[in-house]
């Protein structure tokens, strides 16, 4: 499955910055085994994660062919008025 | 701090006390309560009736990170409705420092659409206002133009500013302001606020606070404990990190992810390009060039942020700063243009016209759906870009926008709400944020209250409509501080700083909701501006092609109910 790696999150390697990575994963497999693979800590508050364009949980079951973007330090959680969601623009 | 209310027809000054009622306000809420009190709702955006008020927030004046904002508002010649837009740089902070909490220009000179009429430079200082003639800036760009004031009034003045595309009146013209290192490039760009200022004769207001001095604090030592704790936040929080070193390009990829990057007029939510106009690429070529690129600049004194950014040639001169996600996506993606050098060149041209790169980029979009610039082709862009500057009658059609370009070239796949153009947020895709641009009393417009950062699944229709509300109350909140919306990372870790900051600063006693309150009433009152303009719910309604016509890669279409539309704000 193809990983993409947003931002901060991006991989220095010889060949320099690496933001996309192939990654096979046994079958059964979630996208907290993912996030451990890349040793990346699954703070629900700290990275926001996307599977084929949707918001998904650590738990979410992986498919072969998955598109995933990791996507770190996104803040705001679940919406009320004391914890603003959607605060980005230009 | 008072009121200076300007004249344009007698060229005069009255500095009032501030009225009961409007002290409590400061910035958006300031301004949507002089409008309703003031401007007809029914008048001519353009005629004498009309009134450009400029309003620094709450917060303004005291170089604290992030919230020295000022807002810029009057009716808008582009949505006809009511229209706040705001801007960082050093316009707010020197207002205050003049002990301006709100400046109103009213009237117009006698006849001011006859050819060669005067234009004028309006001089603000301790010493009161000076009208200065400005015939010879008439048609100069924003960018020697503010070259050239800062030469006559001294590089320690405040300018705000319009360029050729206020000066004809076209409704996708910004006023722009200076950053603090004096590059005219922070923008209120949205509704033709430009367009009201050209209405006015005015080519720009100058500020000159020399002399004055920080706005008073009830509780210095209050605020002070309060502002350390809030920068202290700020400077903690990750996503601080993010914005310095990617800015709002960081974005990019992101919705690209969500499949919600505007491509080729709206016609995908995925570019095939991305990785050659996304924030990370835009890191590394500022840090290759060098010169004078930076990948991490502040547009106000005292950010700590510092998400701008300055984009250089490969010669490292600069061309233009900053290159914002929104003019990424609506004049790369949008326009099928993979070359962040394109587009900086664009958003160069753009600025010095005085238009809004948004707009302009929506309209350019539409413009090639009709056949006149082939999507991926910048040098034709820039063509088409170069007849707003000669004024020809195709030129103008673009600088009025993207409603105004779709009705004259007959296309119907036209990204717009209340004649104002979506920004780089598909609505299809990222519906929260879709629901904002509907509802907004500002029309389509992200800032209003983007919903993107939610851990929610942003193509399920049922939930975005709740989330809108929040969005839009506490940004119509952090927009009457004058608090960038970066600066919502710090307040969202302690609210408390909020009321801790405005009751040390005036000697009030408000309470932990006092963000949420002044956000619902300035979206009272900004619906209740357009209500008297004859705005219905039928005005709150997103294009009839985008409920019907599937975005790839998620094959969605906009389909929050009407009634969830219709319910946004009975909270």
């Amino acid at each position: 499955m193809q990983v993409h790696l947003h931002t901060t999150l991006q991989r220095r390697t010889p060949e320099g910055l690496q933001r996309r990575v192939e990654i096979a994963l046994p079958p059964v497999s979630t996208l907290a085994d993912l996030l451990e693979r890349l040793a990346i800590p699954p703070d629900r508050e700290a990275i926001l994660l996307v599977i084929n364009g949707r918001t998904a949980d650590p738990g979410q079951a992986l498919n072969e062919g998955d598109e995933i973007h990791l996507i770190p330090a996104i803040s705001g959680g679940a919406p009320s008025d004391r914890n603003p969601p959607g605060i980005s623009s230009a | 701090m008072q009121i200076w209310r300007v004249n344009a027809r007698e060229q005069s000054l009255k500095q009032e006390p501030v009225p009961e009622g409007w002290d409590r306000l400061g910035g958006r809420g300031l301004l949507a309560r002089v409008l309703l009190d003031e401007v007809p709702a029914t008048c001519d955006p353009l005629g004498r009736h009309n009134r450009l008020v400029v309003t620094p927030g709450l917060l303004v004046g005291h170089m604290l990170s992030s919230c020295d904002r000022v807002s810029f508002g009057g009716k808008s010649p582009m949505t006809r409705g009511v229209k706040e837009a705001n801007a960082g740089g050093s316009t707010g902070l020197q207002m205050t420092h003049l002990g301006i909490k709100a400046l109103i220009i009213e009237d117009q000179p006698a006849d001011p659409d006859r050819a060669g009429a005067s234009w004028w430079v309006l001089h603000l200082s301790l010493a009161g206002a000076r009208f200065e003639p400005a015939d010879d800036l008439a048609g100069v760009g924003v960018f020697d133009t503010a070259a050239r004031l800062l030469t006559q009034y001294g590089d320690k003045v405040a300018i705000a500013l319009i360029g050729p595309a206020g000066e004809l009146g076209l409704t996708a013209a910004g006023i722009q302001n200076l950053d603090k290192d004096k590059v005219p490039s922070r923008i209120a760009a949205r509704g033709g606020l430009g367009a009201v200022m050209g209405s006015k004769r005015l080519k720009a207001i100058v500020f000159d606070a020399k002399g004055g001095q920080k706005p008073p604090i009830a509780d210095p030592g209050a605020f002070k404990q309060a502002q350390k704790l809030f920068t202290k936040n700020l400077m903690d929080h990750p996503q601080t990190a993010v914005y310095r070193d990617f800015g709002t390009p960081a974005m990019t990829r992101i919705c690209d992810g969500f499949g919600g990057l505007p491509t080729r007029n709206f016609s995908s939510g995925r570019f095939e390009g991305v990785e050659r106009i996304s924030g990370e690429t835009l890191r590394e070529v500022l840090l290759t060039r060098g010169g004078e690129s930076e990948p991490t600049h502040a547009c106000m004194a005292g950010c700590t942020i510092q998400c701008s950014n300055t984009f250089g040639g490969e010669d490292g001169a600069a061309i233009v700063s900053p290159i914002e996600y929104e003019t990424v996506g609506l004049m790369g993606s949008n326009l099928g243009i993979d070359s962040l050098d394109m587009i900086a060149r664009m958003n160069r041209e753009v600025n010095d016209l005085g238009l809004d790169t948004i707009d302009m980029g929506a309209a350019l979009g539409v413009a090639a759906e009709a056949g006149l610039m082939a999507f991926g082709d910048g040098a034709r862009a820039l063509a088409l870009l170069a007849e707003v500057r000669k004024g020809t009658p195709l030129g103008r059609i673009l600088g009025h926008g993207a409603a105004m370009t779709g009705r004259v070239l007959g296309v119907r796949r036209v990204p717009t709400v209340k004649g104002q153009a979506m920004s780089a947020y598909e609505p299809r895709a990222i519906k929260g944020t879709g629901v904002t641009y509907v509802t907004s009393p500002q029309g389509a417009d992200h800032t209003a209250g983007n919903t993107v950062r939610a851990k929610v699944d942003h193509l399920d229709p049922k939930v975005q409509a709740a989330l809108s509300r929040t969005a839009q109350i506490s940004m119509a909140g952090y927009d009457t501080l004058g608090a960038c919306i970066f600066a919502g990372f710090g307040f969202a870790v302690a609210p408390e700083v909020i009321p801790h900051l405005l009751n040390a600063r005036y000697g009030w006693s408000v309470g932990g909701e006092i963000l949420q309150e002044l956000g619902r009433e300035t979206l009272k009152l900004e619906r209740e501006f357009n209500r008297r303009a004859g705005f219905t719910a039928a005005d709150d309604r997103i294009p009839e092609w985008m409920r019907e016509e599937a975005l790839p890669p998620c094959n969605s279409v906009f389909d929050v109910a009407e009634e969830d539309l219709d319910g946004v704000f009975n909270w």
